[in-house]
């Protein structure tokens, strides 16, 4: 801000030394603000877009916000691009917004939320008839602990994360209780010291995330998702009951202030342009998570190397 | 105060029979009520009717909705106003950025135009050891150069840099708006009347809760968790300037009055300065507290180390987690110690040797020239700026590998320990918490308050324990009660056990500080996620979490009440031929149990305020109702619940304090 | 009292709610029981008193006697609950807080029992504090102060800190620091009570010198009645808020109004107090004397002469002989006894 404060000072001098210096001159200076959550791969598609987007002379600015308080944030114009809306868990929240006006929904990424139901490989030769969903109502035993039992246990993902397992287990009958993990974090760590001692584990794991790069393992084989199983309780197994199927595959799409059309037409079309698909997000993800290496690193050398791909979304 | 004095144990004395069976029979009347089979009393009773329910939460969150989208004070909207104040506080955490991370110079992005580079590591590794000498001696510089070189040796420089800045800027904000507003308490009643309850409930909300309205209020960003922070951190500097202003002796203040001071002579040339070394330790206390939420500022965009440490955790990097977290007690310790050795230097002789005066002066002007010219030539040549990446440390994976043993070889250990306690312990107190009908909570709680405190005191606490109950979160917040209740019975039991043990033996009880030191220094999400994967999700890993944040008040308030036993009391016991486990028992612990009680006071604050760092491993309470509150952007819900477990927080103080007070005026030791 | 610097009528200074009404109701006469029946505790009642300029006037009495409430009444710090303190003719609570700052800045000075030093300022910063305060230019007041230093005997210890002197040096610190503004009206609030004995007695020569050179209206405040006998011209003895009391040490101990007062000065230094005068005996027929004794004179300077001697001294006044004293009435002063006594 003290930048900004010399800055309107200097103004004068400033565009005349400047001019000419940027790729294409941008239709506003003021800082594009990239939201950061807490997942890797979001930190990279993120700042793929950004980088981008300060290579066409527009001034970024990455702001760490919630993921699902950012609508918030978008509304009011504080927070102007956000990377990764995944369908299976914000759309709510996205549409909601959208429907409040001020923030508008730019289209799909190309990559594809999977959030389910997850085992590591080496379960499988303790309950034979996985991946299928049925066998689990006979290895509940296998999946317990003190607390849970004679239920499996299963660890579900934060509570503000939704996703509607507890009702599943519900409508499916499983002999499993629900236990929600706070943060991810807390979630892989668990995971992590189960997989250690290949003790046995139930959890939600989503992609694109290191995760299943990292470690073997297999999504539950649920009856495939339809709107109609959400939203009707005939459909399915179940005829009394909604949520008797997996969870929605969807794409993940990218959310903007509505005021950025105007603002910077240039980067709006860069952002509604931008495409990836899961395998190299995660690649890339996997570099930083299991490699060590910094996210800004990351992206330097993808831009490096991919000069036509981010060329290409910038015309 | 003598009359009082006199009719107290008179009235002690006439209420005793009846005290000594009312809480056997209200313990029983609870036993019974819990045991009652399901339909035994009315509905009601047992759980709040919906009906009932004061819908605050969504009021809350209508008005907040309306003050930002369309309050207006006519010339300029609310929203303007806010966001104006965010950007004056935004200047000096920007200029603190630039000159200790970010560099110096104007424009961004492509038109950046760099005036200098932040200050180098071996500039400022240089400038702190001469500011460390110059202030406290050459152990403080010893301790600078050893904090700041591990800073730099473990490649935690740049970031810890960013957290220092803000942390600096905002404890300076925070210590002169503590003194403005606690200066302000002891001129106007009236203000102090305003302020305090607000204080109470700063200190006892969770951050959580008030994060979203700040976010809202001043935009995304480092200014508004520079806010939150300050609101975290400001309460003690206001309370400890009130009392050290108070304090001055009366004759300071007349002597200002003859020598014909105004009120702001009187205030800034006597009343201040005499209490400066007072009000240091307020400072310090800001200090700490700003540090205590770098790692939750830094989940709305504070960055720096908290966000380091909370990237390592995420991706299982303990190692890198524990590193982070340790630089951030680093910087605590450091600046701890720095603000001490300000505080009492004041109190220490000058140097009266001109020519070691000389001498000194010289070193110091010598070195802070070195610096500057260093980071002149980094300015030339930024090449040299960063730390080689050759020389960096980094213990990570021997830490790694530690949890990772530990897991493999003791899990089955652990896990027997888990579930005996889980069977044992846990499970059984939340059955009995969540079975207890409401209105018998309000109605043990109200004659507890009468009991101890008389009239006011339990219309306060039915007061506060009825609105839980009235919001709907009266199942949610048993089950805070009996998570941070367990949590603040075993850390007691831990707590009691080492204090008394380490009360007397003055190496054991260095060892004891220097561990509770580094537990309340070490950010708790550090620890948490190892507990995590050697425990799993779950209540049992949360109690292990408050019980290592928590247990420290209570060792410190216990050894220190046991150790200032008056030693002509032990001698006269000695010499009455008690054995020292008597003595114990008989003599140091009745009368340290003023001070203990308050200890536990203490503990109960902090498990109140780790919760919300709990929710994040899965328990279900009101931390959590917070956390989601802030996920799901509803700003009423959280400050509801905020709300809530302040008033656990309230009445659990109101209680304890007076239980304290009481005990202190039976033995006579009170004022 | 021709000019009086300093007067006060009728003085009353109440604690407790309420204090102003029971004033007004005229119930300050009543004793301290009945007005602590009402929840008033009365610290200062009914005071009448005038201080002349260049005097040394002491307040004496035991501690809760109100003899501090009542300087803070002179002083100006707190406000009487009823009747007016006269400074140079005019009440001090009925001017303006300017006017009041302006007379405390150049014509009061105050020195307190625990010294009141600034921790934080070194010696010479304290002493120029006052002046200071009246935003002098720091040359000049650093000036006086140096000045101020001297005269009390501590330079070269202008750059200590208050905490690296000891309690007397601490006190002759606050006297500097109260002489600097250069004041016409002196406090002394119990200025060595904090101190040993032996420097209190060293720094009460400090006052007497101090006094001689500068020639102050004084008022020391003390609950040591040997003390007061050092340096007062007249004392004021105070008990349960009202004054016993008031004369020069010599009419307290011959002529006690009160049991309070006789129990107070029985055990005073006699020989110290009392002259000649107050002591002797009718002249009578003799005129063989052993030598003369003026009238004035104290007991304790003569009295080792007149013990040597056989024959009776003449007191002498003015070149009359107005009276004798012989080797019994020596005795009678130092055993305390009683007899005949003309004052």
């Amino acid at each position: 801000m003290l930048r900004s404060l010399i800055r309107a000072l200097t103004m004068g001098m400033f565009l005349a030394l400047t001019a000419g210096a940027a790729l294409a001159a941008p239709e506003s200076r003021d800082p594009i603000k990239v939201t950061l959550h807490d997942w890797t791969g979001q930190l990279v598609t993120a700042r793929i877009m950004g980088e981008t987007l300060k290579k066409a002379g527009y001034n970024v600015d990455y702001v760490q916000a919630d993921y699902l308080a950012q609508f918030a944030g978008m509304r009011t114009g504080d927070l102007t691009v956000a990377m990764e809306v995944w369908a299976t868990t914000a759309k709510d929240a996205m549409d909601e917004a959208i429907a409040a006006g001020g923030v508008e929904n730019v289209g799909e990424t190309g990559m594809q939320a999977i959030e389910d139901w997850w085992y590591p490989s080496y379960m499988k030769e303790k309950c034979p008839g996985l991946p299928a969903w049925k066998a689990l109502k006979d290895c509940a035993e296998v999946f317990s602990t003190p607390e849970t039992a004679p239920k499996g246990r299963y660890l579900g993902g934060p509570v503000t994360w939704g996703g509607y397992d507890d009702e599943r287990v519900q409508a499916l009958d499983l002999p499993f209780e629900v236990v929600h993990a706070g943060t991810d974090a807390a979630m892989f760590a668990e995971l992590q010291s189960a997989y250690d001692r290949k003790a046995p584990i139930l959890l939600w794991i989503y992609a694109p995330h290191w995760a299943p790069i990292k470690y073997q393992g297999e999504w539950i084989k649920f009856p495939p998702y339809e709107k109609a199983c959400y939203d009707d309780p005939v459909w399915g197994i179940n005829k009394d009951a909604k949520y008797d199927c997996a969870k929605p595959r969807g794409p993940i799409y990218k959310a903007v202030w509505a005021g950025m059309k105007d603002k910077w037409p240039g980067a709006y079309k860069a952002v509604k342009a931008y495409a990836f698909d899961n395998k190299e997000i995660g690649e890339l993800a996997a570099k930083v998570d299991l490699d060590g290496q910094k996210v800004e690193a990351v992206v330097d050398e993808w831009m490096a190397k991919n000069e036509d791909r981010w060329k290409k979304w910038l015309q | 105060m003598s009359l009082t004095a006199v009719g107290e144990p008179a009235a002690e004395r006439r209420r005793a029979p009846l005290g000594w069976l009312l809480w056997p029979a209200l313990l029983a009347a609870t036993v019974v009520l819990v045991s009652l089979p399901a339909g035994a009393l009315p509905a009601w009773m047992t759980r709040y009717p919906a009906a009932w329910q004061v819908p605050v939460a969504a009021e809350i969150s209508a008005f907040m909705r309306w003050l930002m989208e369309s309050a207006t004070f006519g010339v300029f909207t609310v929203r303007e106003l806010t966001r104006g104040i965010a950007w004056v506080l935004d200047l000096p955490l920007a200029a603190a950025k630039a000159v200790l991370a970010g560099g110096i110079g104007w424009g961004r992005g492509a038109e950046t135009v760099s005036l200098a580079p932040a200050i180098p590591w071996f500039s400022a590794l240089i400038a702190g050891v001469a500011a460390g000498y110059w202030a406290g001696g050459a152990r403080l510089a010893l301790l600078m150069g050893a904090g700041l070189g591990y800073l730099a040796v473990f490649g935690q420089w740049p970031s810890a840099m960013v957290t220092l800045a803000s942390v600096l800027v905002s404890s300076a904000l925070g210590a002169a708006g503590g003194l403005l507003i606690g200066l302000a308490c002891v001129r106007w009643r009236w203000v102090e009347r305003a302020v305090s309850p607000l204080l109470d409930l700063a200190q006892t909300m969770p951050v959580f809760a008030y994060l979203l309205p700040m976010l809202i209020l001043f935009g995304f960003g480092p200014v508004s968790a520079m806010i939150a922070t300050i609101v975290y951190a400001m309460p003690p500097m206001i309370r400890v300037t009130t009392l050290a202003i108070r304090a001055v002796p009366p004759e300071i203040r007349e002597l200002g009055a003859m020598t014909g001071c105004t009120r702001a002579q009187l205030t800034w040339k006597m009343l201040v300065p005499s209490a400066l070394p007072a009000l240091m330790v307020g400072v310090n206390q800001v200090i700490m507290l700003s540090l205590n939420v770098v790692i939750i500022a830094s989940m709305i965009g504070a960055g720096g180390l908290g966000f380091d440490v909370l990237a390592a955790l995420r991706r299982l990097d303990i190692g890198a987690g524990l590193e982070a977290g340790l630089a951030i007690t680093v910087l605590a310790i450091l600046l701890d110690r720095f603000a001490q050795a300000l505080a009492t230097k004041s109190a220490r002789a000058p140097e009266r040797d001109p020519e070691r005066a000389a001498r000194k002066r010289r070193l110091l002007t010598g070195a802070f020239w070195v610096a500057a010219l260093l980071w002149l030539a980094a300015a030339l040549k930024p090449d040299i700026a960063g730390y080689p990446e050759a020389l960096r440390l980094s213990t990570a994976p021997y830490w790694n590998d530690l949890v990772r043993w530990i897991n493999v070889t003791f899990f089955s250990t652990l896990e027997a320990i888990r579930a005996w306690a889980f069977l044992n312990l846990l499970a059984p107190v939340k059955r009995f918490a969540l079975a207890l009908p409401w209105v018998w909570v309000v109605a043990l709680v109200g004659i507890a308050g009468y009991r101890l405190g008389g009239f006011r005191l339990a219309a306060l606490t039915v007061a506060l324990s009825l609105f839980i109950a009235a919001v709907g979160l009266w199942q949610v917040a048993m089950l805070t009660v009996y998570l941070c209740g367990l949590a603040v019975v075993v850390a007691a039991l831990i707590g009691v056990a080492v204090g008394v043990a380490s009360a007397t033996r003055p190496r054991l009880w260095r060892a004891v500080e220097t561990v509770i030191d580094l537990l309340q220094t070490l950010p708790s999400f550090v620890y948490l996620i190892p507990i995590v994967m050697l425990f799993r999700v779950g209540d049992f890993t949360a109690l292990i979490a408050i019980v290592l944040y928590a247990v420290a008040p209570a060792i410190r308030y216990t050894a220190h009440g046991v150790a200032r036993t008056p030693p002509a009391l032990v001698d006269a016991s000695v010499m009455n031929g008690c054995t020292r486990r008597q003595i114990l028992t008989r003599v140091r612990l009745p009368l340290a149990l003023p001070e203990i009680l308050l200890g536990i006071n203490q503990t109960v604050m902090l498990a109140l305020s780790m919760l919300v760092i709990t929710a994040l491993v899965g328990t279900r309470d009101l931390g959590q109702e917070t956390y989601s509150a802030l996920a799901k952007a509803d700003i009423g819900k959280g400050l509801v619940a905020g709300l809530c477990v302040a008033f656990i927080g309230i009445i659990a103080d109101r209680l304890i304090s007076a239980a304290a007070e009481r005990t202190k005026r039976r033995m006579g030791l009170g004022r | 009292m021709t000019d009086p610097i300093l007067a006060c009528r009728n003085v009353s200074k109440l604690f407790g709610a309420d204090a102003g009404r029971a004033v007004r109701d005229g119930r300050v006469t009543a004793g301290a029981a009945e007005l602590a029946a009402v929840g008033l505790i009365p610290a200062v009642l009914d005071v009448e008193l005038s201080i002349g300029r260049g005097e040394t006037f002491v307040i004496m009495g035991l501690s809760g006697s109100g003899k501090s409430t009542l300087v803070r009444c002179l002083a100006g710090l707190a406000q009487p609950t009823a009747g007016e303190i006269l400074f140079e003719g005019r009440d001090l609570f009925a001017m303006s807080e300017a006017e009041l700052i302006r007379i405390r800045r150049h014509k009061m000075g105050m020195v307190f029992q625990n010294f009141a030093l600034l921790p934080h300022l070194t010696v010479l910063g304290n002493v120029a504090f006052p002046l200071d305060v009246q935003g002098r230019p720091r040359a000049a007041r650093e000036a006086r102060a140096r000045e101020m230093i001297s005269l009390v005997g501590l330079t070269g210890r202008e750059d200590h800190f208050p905490r690296e002197l000891s309690g007397g040096q601490q006190q002759r610190v606050g006297i500097a620091r109260s002489l600097a503004v250069g004041p016409d009206l002196w406090f002394l609030d119990e200025p060595f009570s904090a101190l040993d004995p032996l420097i209190r007695r060293e720094m009460q020569d400090e006052v007497l010198r101090l006094q001689a050179l500068l020639k102050k209206t004084i008022v020391f405040i003390t609950h040591d009645f040997d003390e007061a006998v050092r340096v007062a011209d007249r004392i004021a003895i105070m008990k349960d808020g009202r004054i016993a009391q008031i004369g020069t040490a010599e009419e307290l101990v011959l002529n006690p109004a009160t049991d309070y007062v006789r129990a107070f000065t029985r055990d005073a230094p006699r020989a110290k107090i009392l002259t000649a005068r107050s002591v002797m005996a009718p002249v009578g027929e003799t005129t063989d004397f052993a030598g003369e004794v003026a009238a004035g004179a104290r007991i304790a300077a003569f009295a080792h002469d007149v013990e040597q001697s056989d024959k009776p001294f003449a007191v002498v006044k003015d070149g009359r002989v107005i009276g004798i004293v012989d080797r019994l009435a020596m005795i009678d002063v130092l055993v305390g006894r009683e007899r005949k006594t003309a004052a």
